[in-house]
């Protein structure tokens, strides 16, 4: 028995260990060690010494490698040996090491981004993420000699882009970048170019404001300025041929240090809060600058950006242009942009604006729908550019068939909301026409009917004083005089009672541009609500009349009608 | 005791060799081996038809886009007739914007060189089966090496359109031994080999089918001699293209349909009309892929001046339009692109029955090849009177006629150019049309490229974009990073270094 099962035993063991044999042949697999091979930044830039070793002594000088070499993200504007050798010839140095310590950091810090950026994101302005040493680096394109290159800091071009490491990201460029240490003010002085300019600057104060470094305040929002530089060239293009002469013409109260005097206005007209290039800048309609609540307007016309391009109550105002190739200048506290021609603030009066918030760019290209009688088109806040709500449902552009109740309004069209109330449409923000700086009364007219919300009025984000109740029908029996002083008004001719006007409050406007207007329904609806007509009034305006022609175009004036 | 454990041990060691077996069979499970195939003539035909069903749709063992979706994104991305939809991918836009890097899998080559291996190898192997297969005729052979000499030569055509330089493979891949390590050949070779392809395909083509699905989505006499046009225009030989399209409009086999409501229906709903020369043949049973990347979660819309600066718009007369514009091309207001998607007018199709075609070349489209021409031969009043023929056609509206004078070539350039995009509108053609204008003599056009960009590109970039394209090598996609990876010959487009 025992010697059995010593034999099975035997047996048995020799089985296990052939299977053994035969499964770990089978499953012999070499694995790697190491979790990851990628080179960190410092580690790339030790294994190609042949062309980066002079920035990598740059990052060993200040004491960067280290922390070049450890995990994060960040994007390496890599110069070339070549680069910092030129670099090192223009500046008058030897070596590297004859560089002071703290220009050499802020020179080091100046190519390195906390952030990993692919040349991908970049336009034509400055890169989102301020380098470590605090300036904004700004990208471009160049071609020269046929071959094109992303550039930054304008003439830095990157020879080889996007090289993936283990930290982050690097773009070899073929120039050293240089850190921007002189102000705006120190800057314009320099310029030869700008003397008329620089002296207008320093007889109005606004040198002393241009020169300061640059500080952050409580909400740590950087103080930098951008100032749209006038060359003595065009300045003399329009008959300016000395400070004297710009004194002459533009101050008005012989004291250019008053900040209400119009040279300091007009110097004061060139200074933009913020650190914009160009690229900002066309992103913009306006831009505030430091004359208090004047704006400039600002327009991409094909390839070049103009300034206060418009047209104003049908007459076309010709703007001037900026002067792409010598913008985009960076300072240490901010930037400058050239223009070709004078410009100044332009002095209007408030005119009334009639808002037809039907008449939006994408109902007006659909020829066949906005404004012919019986026909409507909808479409959702994604695909109408000027008009914002809350709710996945679409606004509707209706111009009701003729004889229908709701196609009297102004232009025979409304705006449709299906429920004008949260979880449906509310919020219903606007971008109105320009309005001229000034106050203006606000009347907002809809097609009155029952089960309709109340509804408030915001201007910019501010509470107008009213509610509209827009299921009160129009009171036909009130003079309409005493019906305008209670904030009611009986908008369109011939009247309908259907269509009614409601004061929401008097506004200021506080700069000429378009600006936002929002409708919010604060309670339940149950039927569709339709809008009419938004007027902005001057206060000083007639508040009656005009009135608009019912189901038609025209605006009908007092005298019309008696 | 002892034999029977010797036998278990046996059988568990048969057991263990025959599963380890397994993987030393080499024949494929879902295929058949060449050994077995290519006898007969069927299997000719059965490799020809996998030619064209491989341009409709991926191989089901590969998840690359299909060849419709990149013929569009490579003809419409970089052109001005596109706005990004709210379902891009960022890879797209980087398309869009010229901000194109090696890694952006847009610039993946592998569908088209997939295609052009399934040309090569029926080019290759086809010709031995007439000595197997008594039954086929040297007629018929001569029709399939025509087909795949043409599509491969299509393929060519568009690659060196799109990239540049590319490497050129004539033989099939038929084993790992292969030689997979190619240089790039220039873009003119690329050009010579197509036509000389274009040319011999030309003389073993059939003219007819037998029936219209097959003489619309196979390839027939005329559908090379429109390739042929278009080839001739890109390398400036203006004779011979003006031959090649006069073949295709003499045949007397194609024509412009008037005007109706049905227009838009039987031209590219239903597709097949006599205004198409050759089209993928999408199918109930093998949908395109449009209904997806256009409608359901779309990728692109048309950019929105394309309805007024394209089609244009009556204000005062809304029923004066363009058949070719509202409700054909795109739908105004949403601006969906609507050529892929829409029944009629008034309907779209459904999600099953998505089988718009593709239209590779239509009649319309060879007429302004011809018009292009002509142009360059010095007679611009015959060019302007195709135009004139097309526009009236398509009750073109007045706002975008053009009073043009004949004999300044660059203003009948631009008109051409302008129908082309009403035409062809979302028809992948747009940027290739933009791109073979403004390189002609030496980039004597530029600025017709220079323009696009300052009007579609985004404002912040705008300055950027047209630097850029001022480097003709920025006008072609880079090579994809994965191949410079695996093909150690390549090199890049300088551009892109």
């Amino acid at each position: 028995m025992n010697k059995v099962l010593n034999t099975a035993f035997f047996w048995r063991l020799s089985l296990l260990a052939v299977l053994a044999i035969v499964i770990i042949n089978c499953t012999s697999e070499k694995y790697k060690e190491s979790t990851d091979e990628t080179l960190n930044i410092t580690g790339y830039l030790e294994n190609n010494t042949e062309q980066y070793s002079m920035f990598l002594e740059i990052l060993e000088t200040t004491n960067y490698s280290t922390f070049m070499n450890t995990y994060g993200t960040y994007t390496l504007f890599l110069p070339t040996n070549q680069a910092v050798q030129n670099y090192l010839n223009e500046e008058g140095f030897s070596s590297i090491s004859d560089i002071p310590i703290e220009d050499l950091e802020d020179l080091a810090k100046l190519h390195v981004l906390e952030e990993r950026i692919e040349t991908t994101s970049f336009n034509d302005g400055k890169i989102s993420t301020p380098s470590m040493q605090g300036q904004y680096l700004i990208t471009g394109a160049v071609n020269i000699d046929g071959s094109s290159n992303i550039t930054v800091n304008k003439d830095a071009r990157i020879t080889t882009s996007n090289i993936e490491v283990g930290n982050g990201i690097i773009h070899v460029i073929d120039k050293v970048l240089k850190v921007a240490n002189k102000t705006l003010a120190k800057m314009i002085d320099n310029n030869e170019s700008l003397s008329i300019f620089a002296t207008a600057l320093k007889e109005t104060g606004w040198y002393e404001v241009l020169d300061k470094p640059l500080t952050y305040d409580n909400d740590s929002i950087p103080s930098y300025l951008t100032v749209i530089a006038q060359s003595d060239e065009v300045f003399s293009q329009n008959g300016i041929n000395s400070y004297t002469e710009l004194e002459d013409t533009y101050s008005h109260l012989n004291n250019p240090t008053n900040p209400k005097d119009s040279l300091n206005l007009f110097v004061a007209y060139r200074i933009i809060p913020g650190l914009n290039y160009l690229a900002d800048l066309v992103g913009t309609s306006t831009v505030l600058t430091k004359a208090p609540l004047e704006v400039i307007g600002i327009k991409l016309k094909r390839d070049s950006i103009v300034l206060n391009e418009e047209t104003f109550n049908g007459v076309f105002e010709e703007g001037v242009a900026i002067k792409r190739d010598a913008s985009d200048i960076t300072a240490s506290n901010g930037a400058i942009h050239f223009v070709d021609d004078n410009f100044f603030i332009k002095k209007r009066f408030p005119s009334p604006v009639y808002f037809d918030p039907a008449d939006q760019p994408e109902f007006r290209q659909l020829s066949a729908v906005f404004r012919k009688p019986g026909n409507y088109a909808s479409l959702n806040s994604s695909e109408l550019s000027e008009i914002n709500y809350e709710g996945s449902y679409d606004l509707t552009y209706a111009s009701p068939p003729i004889g229908d109740r709701t196609g009297r309004g102004w232009h025979g069209d409304v705006l449709e909301l299906v429920r004008f109330r949260t979880g449906v449409t509310n919020n219903l923000e606007f971008t109105t026409p320009v309005i001229i700086k000034g106050q203006y009364k606000v009347w907002v007219s809809y097609r009155a009917s029952d089960r309709q919300p109340r509804v408030k009025a915001f201007f910019n984000g501010q509470e107008l004083p009213r509610i509209a109740n827009f299921s009160e029908y129009g009171n036909t029996e009130l003079p309409e005089r005493v019906l305008e002083s209670q904030g009611y008004k009986r908008h369109i001719y011939p009247y309908d009672n259907a269509f009614y006007s409601r004061l929401m409050g008097i506004i200021n406007v506080e700069t000429t541009g378009r600006h936002k207007f929002m409708l919010q329904s604060t309670e339940y609806a149950g039927y569709n609500t339709w809008l009419d007509v938004i007027e902005f009034r001057p206060v000083d305006m007639d508040q009656l009349y005009p009135k608009f022609e019912s189901g038609g175009d025209g605006l009908i004036y007092e005298s019309d009608i008696n | 005791m002892r034999i029977k454990i010797t036998h278990t041990i046996l059988v568990i060691f048969a057991l263990l060799t025959f599963s380890c077996d397994d993987y030393l069979d080499l024949r494929p499970q879902d295929g058949t081996v060449r050994q077995d195939f290519w006898k007969t003539k069927e299997d000719i035909k059965a490799a020809v038809i996998g030619i064209y069903s491989s341009m409709l749709n991926s191989p089901p063992s590969v998840s690359d886009r299909t060849l419709a979706e990149y013929l569009f994104m490579y003809g419409e991305l970089r052109g001005d007739m596109i706005a990004p939809g709210p379902n891009v991918i960022d890879e797209q836009t980087d398309v869009i914007t010229s901000n194109i890097l090696p890694s952006n899998s847009i610039t993946s080559w592998a569908t088209f060189y997939r295609i052009i291996n399934y040309c090569n190898t029926v080019i290759d192997l086809a010709p031995a089966v007439l000595e197997e297969d008594p039954t086929l005729t040297q007629e018929q052979l001569d029709n399939y090496l025509a087909e795949a000499l043409t599509i491969r030569a299509y393929m060519y055509f568009t690659l060196a359109r799109s990239f540049k330089d590319v490497p050129l493979k004539l033989e099939a891949t038929l084993s790992d031994e292969d030689n997979f390590q190619l240089p790039v050949t220039p873009q003119q070779q690329i050009f010579e080999q197509v036509k000389i392809d274009l040319e011999k395909a030309e003389s073993l083509a059939t003219e007819d089918y037998g029936n219209i699905p097959e003489n619309k989505g196979r390839i027939t006499k005329h559908a090379i001699n429109a390739i042929q046009t278009d080839v001739y225009l890109w390398t400036g030989e203006y004779q011979n293209a003006l031959e090649a399209a006069d073949k295709v409009i003499n045949s007397g086999n194609y024509s412009l349909i008037v005007a109706t409501n049905n227009w838009f229906n039987t031209v590219y709903a239903r597709g097949n009309s006599s205004e198409s020369i050759f089209e993928f043949q999408y199918t109930p049973q093998n949908l395109n892929p449009f209904y997806n990347i256009f409608l359901q979660r779309p990728q692109f819309l048309a950019a929105p001046s394309v309805l007024e600066d394209v089609f244009g718009v009556d204000y005062d007369d809304p029923e004066n339009k363009d058949i070719r514009g509202e409700r054909a091309a795109m739908v105004p207001g949403t601006n969906e692109i609507y050529k892929y998607t829409g029944l009629n007018e008034n309907e779209r199709k459904a999600l099953q029955n998505s089988d718009t075609h593709w239209f590779v070349y239509r009649y319309a489209g060879v007429l302004l090849l011809k018009a292009e021409v002509l142009n360059q031969l010095g007679r611009g009043a015959e060019a302007l009177e195709i135009i004139e023929e097309i526009r009236e056609a398509r009750e073109a509206i007045q706002a975008t006629s053009q009073n043009v004078n004949p004999d300044n070539k660059n203003a009948v350039t631009d008109y051409i150019l302008a129908e082309r995009s009403r035409e062809l509108a979302f028809e992948g053609k747009r940027w290739f049309d933009i791109l073979r204008n403004a390189r002609r003599n030496e980039y004597e056009r530029l600025d017709i490229l220079i323009a696009v960009a300052i009007n579609s590109a985004p404002p912040s970039q705008q300055q950027s974009i047209v630097n850029k394209l001022q480097d003709p090598n920025s006008h072609y996609l880079p090579i994809n990073e994965y191949e410079l990876y695996t093909n150690k010959e390549l090199t890049q487009n300088p551009f892109y270094n």
